[in-house]
């Protein structure tokens, strides 16, 4: 089977200024891929560009197998698109938008509708105008999601969606990954990507930093290591540690003996790597207490956009992504 | 559920408030100008007030035959106010439809779902000129009802001619107003271009009139191609009115062959 997407050398330009630089990526069919990064960084480019909506300067794409200027119609009937800016007409309810672009897309089942209005607990003969941004974000993902697509290009999907609603949608994405169907959506925080993506794209100034797994992100990523030893010393520990790979950052505090306890050491560290031979190593210790944190994957973004702008003092908008891990 | 024409159904049926309210207008505009005919323009103290005015006036507002009933429709109704609420109806209504769309990132969703580009323009140009038509049918069945109490005495063939003229004038500002919107994706280059063709048609209508030294200037005005010979008065031009339709489908082809081309909402 042929991939999903297929990007070579996209760049894009507007006027003078460059803002995609030669993106390269492939989306295996049935898979979910993710791009992540900054605002600004291009991601909306990039899925325009997918759907035919601006086309590019240099470069090729492949959509199910078509260049998107090519496909036209019958190709983006079979893309859901959900737009980064979701922007709705004023004078008109959710049903009548939907059974519009039912009109236009063909081949909806009404009954999918209601399932999935029901499913976002979104009333569809409200008044688009009157529904807060959540309302009018699961609006998008109707549309997107209605006629059962089978390549999903969404852009910051969970954006303004509350916890629940956001669960609703991973069932959402894991039905559509059931019946075969592949997902490209976007991000600027790797929390809401880490639960669906298969691979990570990380996308920073119109290009792309490192292509990964989820998986090798969390292994790249630094977990914190805290422990408490008793009846040893600061220089064993240490010395303990030195040997474990992937182990840095030591910070040892020693107690005097209190009681019947003899003296005692709090460990702090990092750790990057598999646990395996941290494990192992603590093993020889007595401890009184351990604590290994889950692994901060946007500390591990941050780690790689900062690298992608070696020369560079500001690191990029890293604010941005902590914000939106926030209300994430 | 795949219907016919849907981009086409949803812009007249999205627009079906302002469609009304400038059937209303019209419809006050006749009825205000019409009725009072028999005691202004009919009466020979109006025709002796006119002939009191400068030439170089009465022809700018194409008061000269206002003294008859065709001649003051035309001057009133086809020649000024009614051909103001037109013109503004159909700009705003064809800078609206893609310039207008594309600004307020409504386009864009539209454009990811299963339609071209070439089918977003002729589809809403269609509804274009389907509003306008409606209309123009309003006023010359307003005008027709008006015809014998107001004493009016127009004949019927020139008053359809003359409301064909009426509406291919008011269509091809509509038109042009689509096709700036189409070509620059803002709604106000769109009206912009649409205002400038009602406008200066007019103002090149009234200054050419004034002597036969800047004569030329109605050349250029499609306000005189379209009511140059007086047509709820003498009939129909009919070439004047296939031109009109002519550049209105010219704008309309350069419009969607513009947006195929490039980038939308950036």
């Amino acid at each position: 089977m042929t991939q999903a997407i297929v990007v070579e050398g996209l760049r894009k330009r507007f006027g003078r200024r460059e803002v995609l630089h030669g993106l390269d990526f492939a989306v295996e069919p049935g898979t979910v891929f993710g791009v992540i990064g900054p605002n600004g960084a291009g991601k909306t480019t990039t899925m325009r560009c997918l759907l035919d909506i601006i086309r590019p300067s240099a470069g090729t794409i492949s959509v199910l197998g078509q260049d998107p200027q090519q496909g036209g119609t019958a190709l983006r009937r079979r893309i859901g698109y959900l737009p980064g800016e979701l922007h709705l007409e004023n004078r008109t309810t959710g049903r009548r938008m939907v059974e519009h672009f039912a009109a236009i897309s063909g081949s909806v089942d009404p009954r999918y509708v209601e399932e999935l209005a029901e499913r976002l607990g979104l009333d569809l003969d409200r008044q688009t105008r009157k529904l807060s941004k959540g309302n009018k974000q699961k609006l998008g993902l109707l549309q997107a999601f209605m006629h059962r697509p089978e390549l999903l290009i969404l852009d910051e999907p969970t954006s303004g969606l509350d916890p629940l609603v956001q669960q609703q949608f991973h069932a959402m994405i894991g039905e559509a990954m059931d019946r075969g169907a592949t997902v490209f959506l976007s991000s600027h925080v790797l929390s809401e990507v880490q639960l669906t993506a298969d691979a990570v794209a990380i996308l920073r100034d119109g290009e792309i930093v490192t292509i990964s797994t989820v998986e090798a992100l969390r292994t790249a990523a630094v977990r914190q290591v805290k422990f408490t030893a008793a009846g040893t010393d600061a220089h064993d520990v240490g010395t303990l540690l030195a040997r474990v790979p992937g182990v840095d950052s030591v910070v040892l505090r020693e107690s005097p003996p209190s009681g019947h306890t003899g003296k005692s050491v709090e460990a702090r560290a990092t750790l990057s790597g598999q646990v395996q031979a941290l494990v192992q190593a603590l093993a020889h210790l007595n401890l009184s207490e351990l604590v290994l944190e889950e692994p901060d994957l946007e500390e591990a973004v941050l780690t790689l956009y900062a690298k992608g702008s070696p020369s560079r003092e500001d690191t990029p908008k890293p604010s941005s992504v902590r914000e939106g891990a926030h209300h994430a | 559920m795949p219907s016919y024409l849907p981009l086409f159904t949803k812009a007249l049926t999205d627009s079906w408030r302002s469609t009304l309210g400038w059937a209303l207008g019209l419809t006050a505009a006749c009825m205000l100008y019409l009725p009072i005919f028999p005691s202004i323009g009919g009466s020979s103290q109006m025709q002796d007030l006119i002939n009191a005015l400068p030439a170089g006036m009465t022809k700018a507002l194409n008061y000269d035959q206002i003294a008859t009933g065709p001649g003051y429709t035309q001057a009133t109704l086809f020649g000024l106010i009614g051909f103001l609420l037109m013109s503004m109806a159909s700009v705003s209504w064809g800078a609206g439809a893609v310039g207008g769309d594309e600004e307020s990132g409504l386009l864009e969703l539209t454009l990811a779902h299963s339609v071209t580009r070439i089918q977003v323009v002729w589809e809403r140009a269609l509804a274009l000129l389907v509003r306008v038509a409606v209309l123009s049918a309003v006023v010359f069945l307003l005008v027709l009802g008006l015809n014998g109490p107001s004493q009016l005495k127009i004949d019927v063939g020139h008053l359809f001619g003359a409301t064909v003229l009426f509406a291919s004038l008011a269509l091809l500002s509509g038109t042009a107003a689509l096709c700036f919107g189409a070509l620059t994706g803002r709604k106000v280059y769109g009206i912009a271009a649409g205002a400038a063709v009602a406008v200066i048609g007019y103002v090149f209508n009234a200054v050419g009139r004034q002597s036969p030294d800047v004569g030329w200037l109605l050349n250029l005005s499609p306000y005189h191609w379209a009511y140059g010979n007086s047509p709820v008065a003498n009939g129909a031009d009919w070439g004047a009115a296939t031109g009109l339709l002519g550049i209105s489908a010219a704008l309309i082809v350069i419009a969607a062959l513009a947006l195929k081309r490039r980038d939308v909402g950036v």
